[in-house]
Order: C-alpha cells, then structure tokens, then sequence
C-alpha cells in the first residue's frame, strides 16, 4: 500500500509540477480599446522576465529577443472561436559594453533602435508595449459582437556563442513562457 | 465462417504471444508517449530549431532513453529475479549472486574511480580555463575603448559647448544671421579640427528637424551625411547635457555629440541642437568592437561556466551509470551463462539419480563447460545403454527363472501327483522335499519332516537301515530293496529305490528315494497264491476223502460187531470224524477257492446290519449289542448277501472275542465330503496285538483254536470288491475295532 502512495505521489508531481528552473512569468495590465479601424492595445507588460542570471546573460552581450503572439478571435457559442488576427511582436536587446548602452529594437517600432543607457529602462522596453495599433479590414469587426483576445509571451531567441545553444538546451535555465492572457471585449 | 475457422486454427500459444507482442507494442508507445511529455516539459530547443530538427532530436533522445530504460528495466528485473530466487532458495541463486556480486564489485570500483576523476579533472579543468587572467586583461583593454569613447565625447563636449555659446552670445540662430553661422561653424570645424558641426532647428514636440547649418570635414565628404532623426534630440541629455550617438561608416565610427543650444538647456526648451562629429577612424574601431567582442564573448563563456560543468556531470554521470549497468546487466549475463548450465547439470544428475537416464542438455556454448555437458551426455547414453543391457539380461533371467520356476512346478505337481511316494535329501542329509503321495504313505505331515535331517527323524533298526543305504550309496549310484513297515498299525510294503543326486560335475547333491506300497498287490497276490493252493487241495484232498470215510464206516460195520473192541470203535469213529474234519476244511478251501464275485446293487446298509444284530441278540444274552446309525443313510451299492456275510463274520469274531460276556458296538457314519459310508464294528474284549494285526487278514491266521483264518481273508476280499477298505485299530479304551469304509453311491 505504501508502495502504491508512493508511485502516486510521484506520477503527480512528474505531471502536474513545472520544472524548478523555469520561471514563473505572466502578462499583466492589458488594456485593450476601439478604434475606429481596429483595435490599441493601450498597454501590455509582460513581468518575471529578466532573472538574475537572464540579466547577467543580457550584460554579458548575449542578443535576446521576447516574442509575443496575439490573437484575436470572435466568440462562437457552439463552435470554437473563429480566429480573425494572429500576429507576433519581437522585442530584442543587446548590451554594448563598450560604450555601456542598451540597444532595443521593437518590430511594432519598425525594429528603429532605441538606446538606453539603464538597465531598468531597458527592461522597460523590454516587457512593454504601449499604444499598439491593430488596424484590421474595415467591417470585420461588428459592433456588439463579443471577441476574444489573447496574448503570450516567451523567449524566442538567446543567442549563446559557438552555438551553444543547441549543445546546452537542457541547461538553458533563463527560459520563460507565460501562459495565454485571455481578454474578452465586445467591440 | 471463414473467419471462425481461422480463428479456431490459431493455436493458444500463438493467441497468448501475439497478445503479448500487442501489449509489448502498447507499453512502448505509452513509455515514448510519456518520455516524449517529459523531454517537451524540460527541453526546449528554441524557434530556431526546425521541427524536422526537433523531431530529429526527440527521436534520438526517445531511443537513447528507451535503451536506458531497457538496460534498468534489465538490470532490476535480473535483480530482483535473483532475490527472488534466492528467498525460495532455488538451486544456483547462491551462485548467481555471488557472481554477481564479485562483477559489481570489480566494475563499481574502476567506474567510480573513472567517474570521481572525470569530475574532478573537468571541474579543475574548467576552474583553470576561467582562472587564467584574461579577464583583467579584457577588461582593462575595455576601459581602454571606454575611456576612449569618454575622451572624445568629452572633447566634442567641450567644444560643442563652445560653439554653443559662440551662437547664443551672437545670436546666429535669428534668420537674418543664418550666414554668420554658417560662417562661424565652418571656422570652428576648421579651428576645432572637428569632422562635422552641425546646427538643427526643432520644432513642436516630435516635430520637425530642420538642419540650419553644418559643415563637414572633406574627409567625410564621400559618405552620407543625412540629418538626425527628432527623436535622438528629445531624449534626456544626461548629466554631461550631451548625448553621443555612433554610426558605422566605411572610414571608421562616427561619434556625434548632440548638445543644446543654449548649452545645457532642457531638450524641450532648447533654441537648437549643436551635433559636433569626431571619426574615430576604421582600424582603431574594428580593434575596439575586436575588444567589446571579445569581452562579450568571455563573459558569456564564464556565464556559461556552470550550465558547462553540470552538463558535463551530467554526461559523465549518464555514462559512468550506464557502463555500470552494462557491467552489472553482463555481470547477471555471465552469471547465467555459467549458473545454468551448473544448474541443468545439477538437475541432469539429479535426474539420472532418480533413474531418468533419458535426460539430455543442449550445450549452448562450445567452450569447457560445454565439454562437460557433452561429456555429461555421454556418459548418460553409456549408462541408459549399459541399464537397458542389463534390463535385457534381467528380462532374459526372468524369463529363464520363469521356465525353470515353470518347469520346477510342473515337476512338484507330477511328484505330488505321482503314486509313487518321492523324497529327497540334500548334501547334508536335510529332507528337501516329499510329495503328497508319500505323506499319505507314510501318513506323515511334510512340515514335520521338512529342512530335519534324516539322522533325528529316524531311530532305532530305521536308523541302522539309513546308514546302510547311505554306505551302498557311496559304492552306488542306486539302490533297490523292499522295506515292510507298520505305519499307523497298518503292516505296509514297500519298494525302495534310492538314487543319488548328484550335480554335472558328479558332486554329490544328496539322495532321492522313491517308494511304492505295495501292500495291496503283495496281498491280492498273495491272495491269488492262496486260492490256487486251496483250489488244489480241495481237488487233490477231497477225493480220497469219501473213500477213506466209506472205507473206515464199512471197516466199523463190519469188523464192530465182531471184534467187540473199543477202541476199534473208538478209531474208526475218530477216523470218520476226522475225515469229516478234513472235508469241512476242505469245503472251507473249496468255498474259499470258489468264491464269486461280488454283484452289487443299491441297496439300503442299515437293515442288513439290523438282521445280523438280530441274528446274535438271542443266543448270546449276556453280550451288549449296541448299534449307531443316522437316521438318513443313502443307498449303496452292495452285493446285500457278501456285505451281510461280512458283518456276521466280523460279529462272530467280536463275540469271540468278548468270550460271551462284553458289549459288542455296531456304528454306521456318513462323511458327506468324501462321501463315504463308514462301519465300525468294535468289542471291549482283549484285543490284538501288532504283530498279530499285520498279519490278520492273511489266509489261514486266526487267533482261534478252531478258526481256519479265513474269516477275515474272506471279510477282507469282500470289501475290496465293493471298493472298500478296511482297517483294525485298538478300541478305547480296550478292545478291538475293525473299520470298514465303503464308497458312496
């Protein structure tokens, strides 16, 4: 009896339990508003992104880009929801040394540069995005109608040297996935 | 149907293995689905990483793991297999464990030794890769370029602090002295010995930028020199109320220093921007982005100190555990290849112990112990051979034993059916064996006499004749000689022939004496001898009877009267008498040489001996005639006038004997089982001797003064021709009692 409470236990925490060395990171404060041709997606931060060692990573000149997915789905009853955007947004950062400085660039920006010179601003640029426009085709969106957004955050892409990426994908302990933000708004 | 019957022709074992093989199939894909959760869980290879890539390594890390598991799964299903063993204490557990335990143990000590210096060499190799001071000298060419770029943006500071205060003080950003600050940039570039000066107007927020004046160095001539973007002068100024941006151009890095006019003014309240541009020039740049690189890339590199080590660890842990499973899983591999077939030798020898001398091993290698097994074989078919050798000879024995056992019986039943009495001696004179006719001529019991040497069951004149024998016998081979007996009261005679046994090569076995009773034929000839006597002296005797008698009447007649003389008388009367005499006797002789055969009819025995009772009751008053018979006696087959003869002959002479005075006893019994009629006719007188009763049933032996002795001859002949017997035995407690046993109907 002892054994099969033992196995149990065992089997739920192998299931149910995340690895220990992924960190728990989540999308907060999403506001959402109409506009006349789409929608804005007034504010999104994602937190729980930059660890300790992601940030000694960043320091170090390793180039790391956040990708967020959203997408927009109108709301069906009996079906499953009809998917009208997917889009995805990169953010991606690389400390200069030399002159001390962080150079951001955000596709939703056109991927222009940014340079900072604070870790904590970059980190701001990093997890934010503000005022994203999403234009879509006009009438596609019906007033009343009740749709759903939904957003994630990840990291995409560290760039280790000689490629050890892909020799240490066990070890990669900065990784971070959030779950899916869900958002629902009538238009 | 069709389907029925091959299901039907599908044997159970076949059923049973492909449900195994479907389990088997089941259990794999549950295992690599899970693994496969497991790995997604944990690893995570990047977008970069193609989904064939992916696959590819799912794939690889699944087959690795499933090897993994399989080696465990081996190594713990061995192990506790050999536990399992061990606690039912199954032949050659002990074994197995003990080599198993002697291969963990020379695989544990080398792996660990392995294992404990790969980690030590890996961790102090890579401490000495990180403690090399490479680092200080990285740095300190870092704060080399850092200082640099520090140098020249203070030196564009200063200077664009300058200019800004030239054109505020002159108030050269107003239109109408838009040429005087022309002018005035182009002398400062010159006297400042900058690359480019250059002044922007900003207008509203985000607004617009309108470059109101540069001038740039005629080195930088051929590259573009596009205004700045808006943006780049709203943003804060710092401390050192300059901001430096840097563009990669085909000469080298160009520095520009953004700074407000007036100098140090918030960038919204500023008049203008003043960029002052400093070439930093290619070689100096690429060997200061070399620096900034390498840097970069041994800070990563130390970053990555850690995820190396543990990788290592890790790697070198999954192999020191797996070469230590190997070694254990062909440590139990070995084990059983040298515990099995000890075991199937064990059991080989327990079986051909118990007499299965079939039993065979299959050597699996052809290495020594296969040799053995071989050898083992070997020796089981010679021994199977030899057995089934002597099974043949055993069963040829039997048969053998069974053909003499066979014939020695038919020997027993002809010697105890024989007539002719057999016994034999053994070497040491020990009776062996006597068949039935000689126990019933002898009347004597075998178990009596049986395994009892010749020397304590004889005595007296027996003995003597024994030993007699014995001394002809060593001078001969056989001997033959008459031999007269009284068994049982009974005179008997017998021939004697005594043989000796002896074996093939003329030892001496012991001795076979056969003998017949020859009583019978003795007496009937005996008998036949008799009658023809009495035949002629009845013929020869009688004749001058009548003369002698007619001869001495007409002597009497004649010469009576006239001689007057007694004795004349007297004589010839005497000699009439016994001529009389003589022919009585003579009549007895003739009745006795005449006497017809018994002619026997059934008829009732009772009445017959009633009658003869009758006969004497009366004139003998004082005798006791007492008479026994059952009330149911069968008919016999009796000649009524010679049986009736009989009893007044054997009655005449109980009378006799009694002498007038005594109790005469007349019993008639029947025994149902040999159906015979017995009649006993006993008196109380003195009785007979044994010598006389040898002899009393021969003609002309009587005990009587007057008797002519053939009484009983006659009594004797009778029941002999009824098939009958009859003995004379003491009456208890005196007297004598003849037997008469007649056979029944």
């Amino acid at each position: 009896m002892k054994q099969k409470i033992c196995v149990i236990f065992l089997c739920t925490l192998f299931f149910l339990q995340h690895p220990a060395f992924a960190q728990k990171a989540r999308l907060s404060d999403i506001t959402v508003t109409n506009t006349h041709d789409g929608l804005e997606v007034v504010y999104l931060n994602v937190k729980g992104t930059f660890t300790e060692k992601m940030r000694e990573a960043v320091l170090s000149g390793v180039p790391t880009t956040f990708l967020f997915y959203i997408t927009l789905q109108r709301k069906r009853r009996f079906w499953p929801n009809k998917e009208i955007l997917s889009m995805e947004i990169t953010h991606t950062i690389k400390y200069h040394n030399l002159k001390k400085e962080f150079v951001i660039s955000r596709s939703w920006e056109k991927n222009k540069s940014l340079l900072v010179r604070s870790f904590r601003e970059a980190r701001k640029l990093m997890n934010e995005i503000h005022n994203l426009k999403i234009v879509l085709t006009p009438g596609i969106l019906e007033k009343g109608e009740h749709y759903q957004l939904k957003a994630k955050a990840r990291l995409s892409k560290m760039t280790l040297p000689f490629d050890l990426h892909y020799i240490l994908f066990f070890v990669s302990l900065w990784d971070f996935e959030t779950d899916w933000y869900v958002m629902d708004l009538t238009y | 149907m069709a389907s029925n019957r091959f299901r039907t022709q599908i044997s159970k074992d076949e059923r049973r293995k492909r449900k195994r093989e479907t389990l088997l199939i089941l259990i794999i894909i549950g295992v690599v689905m899970l693994m496969t959760l497991a790995e997604y869980k944990i690893i995570h290879f990047g977008t970069d990483f193609s989904v064939s890539d992916t696959i590819l390594m799912f794939t690889l890390t699944n087959i690795n793991l499933l090897l993994l598991i399989l080696v465990i799964f081996l190594v713990f299903r061995n192990l506790a297999k050999l536990l399992y063993d061990r606690r039912r204490k199954v032949m050659g557990a002990k074994l197995r464990t003990r080599l198993v335990l002697s291969f963990i143990s020379v695989t544990l000590l080398p792996t660990t030794v392995l294992f404990l210096f790969s980690i030590n060499f890996i961790t102090s190799s890579i401490e000495f890769w990180f403690n090399v001071p490479v680092e200080q000298t990285l740095e300190n060419s870092l704060r080399v370029g850092r200082r640099l770029y520090t140098y020249l943006e203070d030196h564009n500071r200063f200077f664009l602090k300058s200019i800004a205060y030239q054109i505020s003080t002159k108030k050269l950003l107003r239109h109408r002295n838009r040429k005087e600050l022309f002018r005035y940039i182009q002398i400062a570039r010159g006297s400042f010995n900058l690359h480019a000066v250059e002044v922007y107007a900003v207008s509203g927020n985000a607004g617009n930028v309108q470059r109101l004046a540069s001038d740039i160095s005629p080195e930088l001539t051929d590259e573009p020199s596009d205004p700045l973007s808006p943006d780049m002068f709203l943003k804060d100024m710092g401390e050192k109320n300059v901001r430096s941006v840097s563009s990669h151009i085909p000469k080298g890095e160009l520095t520009k220093t953004i700074g407000t006019i007036p100098f140090g003014a918030v960038p919204e309240e500023a008049e203008a921007f003043v960029v002052v541009s400093a070439l930093i020039h290619s070689d100096l740049s690429e060997s200061l982005t070399s620096i900034s690189k390498g840097f970069e890339q041994y800070r990563q590199i130390q970053l990555l100190k850690e995820p190396v080590q543990i990788t290592y660890y890790i790697i070198i842990s999954i192999v020191a555990l797996l070469a230590l499973f190997c070694a254990i899983w062909f440590g139990f591999h070995l084990a059983k290849s040298i515990s099995i077939p000890i075991m199937q030798l064990v059991e080989g020898t327990r079986r051909v112990a118990d007499g299965d001398l079939g039993f065979r091993i299959t050597p699996a290698a052809d290495d020594e112990i296969g040799s053995l097994l071989h050898s083992f074989n070997k020796m089981t078919r010679d021994l199977k051979f030899g057995r089934e050798q002597l099974e043949l000879s055993a069963k040829m024995l039997r048969q053998q034993n069974m053909e003499i056992e066979e014939r020695r019986q038919y020997m027993e039943i002809v010697l105890r059916n024989v007539s002719t009495g057999v016994i034999t001696l053994d070497a040491g004179g020990f009776v062996s064996t006597i068949n039935k006719s000689a126990e019933k001529m002898l009347n004597i019991e075998s178990e009596s006499i049986l395994r009892q040497s010749y020397k304590k069951l004889l005595k007296g004149q027996y003995l003597n004749i024994a030993e007699e024998i014995t001394g002809h016998i060593a001078l001969e081979d056989a001997v033959e000689f008459p031999l007269r007996l009284i068994i049982d009261g009974r005179p008997r005679s017998f021939m004697m022939r005594v043989n000796e046994l002896k074996d093939d090569a003329g030892g001496h076995m012991g001795l076979v004496m056969a003998f017949d009773d020859l009583t019978e034929l003795e007496k009937a000839q005996r008998m036949a001898a008799w009658r023809e006597v009495a035949r002629r002296i009845a013929h020869e005797v009688k004749n001058p009877l009548t003369p002698i008698k007619l001869s001495a009447q007409r002597l009497n007649r004649k010469y009576s009267g006239r001689l007057r003389d007694s004795v004349f008388d007297e004589c010839t009367g005497m000699i009439i008498d016994h001529v009389d005499l003589i022919r009585n006797l003579v009549n007895e002789f003739s009745s006795f040489a005449r006497f017809p055969t018994a002619n026997p009819v059934p008829c009732e025995l009772p009445p017959i001996i009633d009658e003869t009772a009758a006969l004497y009751r009366e004139g003998h008053p004082n005798v006791l005639f007492e008479i026994r018979m059952p009330g149911n006696m069968p008919l016999l087959n009796l000649d009524r006038q010679q049986i009736k003869q009989v009893m007044i002959n054997l009655v005449n002479n109980a009378i006799a004997s009694v002498r007038e005075q005594g109790s005469v006893t007349i019993t008639l019994t029947r025994d149902p089982v040999s159906r015979q009629v017995r009649i006993e006719v006993a008196d109380d007188g003195p009785g007979i001797s044994d010598e006389d009763k040898a002899r009393l049933f021969e003609p002309y032996f009587s005990t009587k003064k007057s008797g002519m002795g053939l009484g009983l001859t006659i009594v004797s002949s009778i029941v002999a021709d009824h098939d009958g017997k009859i003995y004379v035995r003491d009456n208890q407690p005196k007297g004598t009692k003849f037997i008469i046993e007649l056979p029944g109907v």
